[in-house]
């Protein structure tokens, strides 16, 4: 019986590795060789095709270290990242509270916040750029016929408020997500737990603070962690309004990349940036996957 | 088990075969893949229908015409080269031909073409000459008007601050804006180079063996077109509030509509007002210089080129014979408005209007965009100092400072 068993198990993971070969051939052709060869590029000096000329070690580097305006980008796009999933964060919170109460049309309702993030983000990315246009954008007709404003300002053209006008549409798409990992959660807590609280006088904010949000940590670790990859790497939306303008002002490092490769055609320093965005989201994946991990031996 | 191992091994053998067949099957049918640059004016109906009469003149040959929108063809030329799939054919800017050049990525048309289209196409029209050799043929050539709607004023300016005075009269007359000037980075530098070059300005110095030396964007001629640029957006409020939202795509459909006075523009004018449904009167007139200098209109050329890599280059070259016809090149350059540049089409009623003779004048005095390698980095640079210069954030002078220092430093990298 026991022979038996170890020819089954090792006949299960012969068919376990037939079947995950095709897949990982897929991820090794398409993922680890272009990542592999990113790396080289960063060392490399690059003709205008992206094809590797001759080893410089880390000179592309410190002369991309040396230039204000990468730190400049760098810092725009820890920014953008950290506010952005900030604002999905607690817009999401607030959307899954309302959807986990019971109350006439809820499905209807769950379905209309899905919307955006089931759009796709260029499309969605568009409309908004329709809805900013300074002289026929639905946002200052809007403000001006409301008298809310006489003179809005230049949404997608001034340095400041392309940002924000940016950075509100990004968590726009993204706050769906949130809001329906967090919904899933809340649904999963114990309904008893806030019942014994009732009975003890706790109230709203203590059953929050108490018990939903302690329930569903994890899940807000999660999603948090895979918001912020995504926010970091959000090309769409930004390219979409304001390709980085004006002058630079809504520049981050995946739009930056982006400039230098393919319209600059400067692939080493493109690779370079692309390699510093790699570490800053894998440190980001690993500080996220310790503290979780943590807290599910904590939690076992 | 071997049978389970059986089963897959004979899925895996049966898709790669199909695979294989299909693959068969496609090469047995050469396609020639054009990146169809999107005109103001052309029509998708006219993209579709060339492709479909080629196709039913040549049934042996697929065509695949891509249109893209004209400040994504760079973008998308690049990537597709980079990936090592580059179409048969592109539209390009002719002043990317020296970088496309340098890539070895481009082969003389002549290679292709036949002789009789080559002869058809005006000399004076083939601009993508380097080395001796044309590297692309001619498919768009034309200099910059001024357009001006008749409804809001009929006054023609023979100076730029005359231009000014009278932008801000009509303004102030009719409620709706002077002038269009779009404020937002897009792949061209028209619109600074409309203002630079009616000062006198010029991007490089010029050695005496023709060659360029020091950016001089940031000349008396550059810092006072910018000065004049900025006052024109910032003090006069002339041009549309939201001009720093607008690219040159985004602020023409401001004149269209009939909500300006005056407007710099290409060949494209009439079709892309016709398009619009515009129902106010128009005239053109030339691009003015400033005061003591003459009008240098701004001289654009675009170029169809074969990309060397391509798989299907004879084909595609049947394809320029095909597209070079009167019955599709005249009605090509009627849709996109821009003067023929073949000698058949040229003779055609069509193009004897009031707006080809305006180009037709324009191009005597016409100055082309400089042809050097990494032009699209420093159009980005002037680009920004033009913006930083609207936002106040730096002086029109500092901001041209910076750019030519910067403009210096990309020539350099490139030696």
């Amino acid at each position: 019986m026991k022979q038996l068993s170890a020819k089954s198990l090792r006949g299960e993971t012969r068919m376990a590795y037939a079947l995950l070969a095709p897949a990982a051939l897929f991820i090794a052709i398409f993922m680890i060789y272009p990542v592999i060869y990113v790396v080289l590029m960063s060392l490399f000096r690059t003709n205008k095709l992206g094809i590797l000329q001759n080893f410089v070690w880390f000179e592309n580097f410190i002369k991309q270290f040396q230039k204000k305006v990468f730190w400049v980008v760098t810092g725009r796009s820890l920014l953008w990242t950290v506010l952005a999933v900030l604002a999905k964060t607690v817009l999401g919170m607030v959307i899954a509270l309302c959807l986990n109460t019971e109350f006439k049309g809820r499905k209807f309702a769950r379905l209309l916040f899905i919307i955006p993030w089931a759009s796709s983000v260029p499309i969605s990315s568009m409309l908004w750029k329709w809805v900013y246009d300074h002289e026929f954008g639905l946002l200052n007709h809007t403000l001006m016929r409301l008298g809310i404003m006489s003179n809005p300002p230049v949404w997608t053209g001034d340095p400041f408020w392309s940002f924000f006008a940016c950075l509100w549409v990004d968590v726009w798409i993204g706050v769906p997500f949130m809001a329906l990992v967090f919904l899933a959660g809340m649904q999963s807590v114990s309904r008893d737990l806030y019942e014994s609280a009732e009975v003890d006088g706790v109230g709203a904010w203590g059953k929050f603070f108490y018990i939903t949000v302690p329930s569903i940590k994890q899940i807000i670790f999660i999603a948090t962690l895979l918001s912020s990859l995504w926010t970091f790497n959000d090309f769409n939306t930004i390219y979409i309004l304001t390709k980085g303008g004006p002058a630079g002002a809504t520049d981050i490092l995946i739009t930056s990349i982006y400039t230098n490769g393919f319209e600059w055609l400067r692939f080493s320093d493109a690779a370079v940036m692309a390699v510093v965005t790699f570490i800053v989201l894998m440190v980001v994946s690993i500080v996220y996957a310790r503290v979780y991990f943590r807290g599910e031996d904590e939690a076992l | 088990m071997k049978k389970v191992f059986l089963v897959v091994a004979l899925v895996l053998l049966l898709v790669t075969s199909v695979a294989f067949g299909a693959g068969q099957k496609e090469a047995a049918k050469p396609k020639v893949t054009v990146f169809w640059a999107l005109y103001d004016g052309l029509t998708e109906e006219y993209r579709a229908n060339l492709q479909s009469a080629f196709m039913k003149e040549y049934p042996n040959i697929d065509l695949d015409i891509v249109p893209i929108p004209w400040d994504n063809v760079y973008d998308k030329l690049t990537t597709a080269m980079a990936g090592g799939n580059p179409p048969e054919l592109c539209v390009i800017g002719t002043r990317w031909a020296l970088e496309l050049l340098a890539l070895d990525a481009i082969e003389p048309p002549e290679k292709y073409v036949s002789k009789a289209t080559m002869d058809n196409i005006f000399d004076g029209a083939k601009e993508a000459y380097i080395g001796g050799t044309l590297w692309g043929l001619p498919i768009a050539a034309g200099a910059r008007v001024l357009a001006i709607n008749t409804d809001l004023t009929d006054r023609v300016p023979n100076t730029m601050e005359e231009l000014r005075e009278y932008a801000l009269e009509a303004q102030r007359r009719t409620g709706k804006y002077g002038l269009v000037m779009p404020g937002r980075k897009h792949t061209e530098l028209t619109d600074f180079l409309y203002y630079f070059y009616s000062n006198g300005g010029d991007f490089f110095e010029v050695k005496p063996d023709g060659t360029f030396g020091k950016c001089t964007v940031n000349s008396d001629a550059g810092v006072k077109a910018l000065e004049f640029m900025v006052r024109l957006a910032t003090q006069d409020k002339v041009v549309p509030a939201g001009y720093l939202s607008q690219t040159r795509m985004e602020a023409h459909p401001v004149f269209y509509a009939g909500d300006a006075a005056y407007v710099m523009i290409g060949a494209w004018a009439d079709s892309s007002l016709e398009q619009a449904g515009a129902k106010f009167g128009v005239k053109y007139a030339q691009i003015p210089g400033f005061a003591g200098k003459s009008s240098a209109p701004l001289m654009v050329t675009d170029s169809l080129a074969f990309f060397k890599d391509a798989k299907y280059k004879e084909e595609a070259g049947i394809f320029v014979d095909f597209f070079y016809r009167d019955e599709w090149k005249a009605k090509f350059d009627e849709l996109i408005g821009f003067p023929p540049v073949t000698k058949s089409a040229a003779t055609l009623p069509q193009f004897q209007t009031p707006l080809y003779k305006a180009l037709g004048d324009a191009a005597a005095n016409a100055k082309p965009i400089p042809l050097v390698e990494g032009f699209a980095e420093m159009t980005d640079v002037v680009w920004d100092a033009v913006v930083m210069a609207y936002l106040g954030q730096k002086t029109p002078k500092r901001a041209l400072d910076d750019a030519a220092r910067e403009i210096d430093a990309i020539v350099a990298s490139y030696e």
